[in-house]
């Protein structure tokens, strides 16, 4: 069932922008005059993925910049290597999978924009 | 993850990039899809989807000087091969680029 997001205006082409509605987090991505909603926690670290960046249909996470596709919800590549002479656990560490995001289905209309969430 | 989303990303990402450097996709469309799958498949041992062509140092500043796309760090050396090292990007005016050779990077020095 569709549920009332956001106004298109709030969102500008090739932006994102995080909500919450019934219970569940989703950022929603424009791509190409489309609209994608995606979870809003990383598949790798859970970190808020609308602070990281959109580059077309790729949304790299903001912390440790593991990619997914916001069409699919894909993981397109895991975390970046470690930092050199960090103190901080390497994310690239085998007990930490990245996991594909979960999606829901979004469309525009009367300016506004709706995702289905069950 | 899949190589062949991967390899479709790193299309999406490098292509921009590339073509503000006066290159493109090699049009030999065998040997993009060779490299891009070398690339992803360092990328996935690695993080980082270095040249597949070229050897790791083991030092992170020499390292990251060929990190596809590597063509800032070596411009007047592929501007002279009109390709990258590994041949993935070529100059935009190149149509055939078997004709290209690669010069070893020594020897493009010594001739500079």
């Amino acid at each position: 069932m569709y549920a009332k997001a956001i106004e298109t205006k709030e969102l500008a082409p090739g932006g994102m922008k995080a909500v919450a509605l019934r219970g569940v987090e989703a950022v929603i991505c424009e791509y190409a005059g489309r609209y994608y909603a995606v979870s809003r926690a990383c598949g790798h670290a859970a970190a808020r993925l609308e602070r990281g960046a959109l580059t077309g249909w790729i949304l790299t996470c903001p912390l440790h910049f593991a990619q997914f596709d916001v069409r699919t919800g894909e993981a397109l590549s895991g975390p970046a290597p470690k930092a050199p002479e960090t103190a901080h656990r390497d994310p690239r560490d085998p007990s930490l999978s990245t996991r594909g995001l979960k999606t829901w289905p979004a469309k525009a209309e009367d300016g506004w924009i709706w995702i289905d969430i069950p | 993850m899949s190589v062949e989303t991967r390899k479709a990303a790193l299309r999406f990402l490098f292509a921009p990039i590339v073509d503000r450097l006066g290159y493109k996709f090699t049009p030999n469309e065998e040997d993009a899809d060779f490299l891009l799958e070398q690339e992803a498949a360092l990328e996935a041992e690695t993080g980082i989807p270095y040249c597949p062509c070229q050897a790791r140092a083991g030092e992170r500043s020499e390292d990251m000087r060929m990190v596809c796309p590597c063509i800032p760090f070596h411009r007047s050396h592929y501007d002279a091969m009109r390709r990258c090292w590994c041949g993935l990007f070529v100059h935009k005016d190149v149509t055939d680029p078997d004709r290209l050779r690669q010069i070893p990077e020594s020897k493009f020095k010594a001739g500079n």
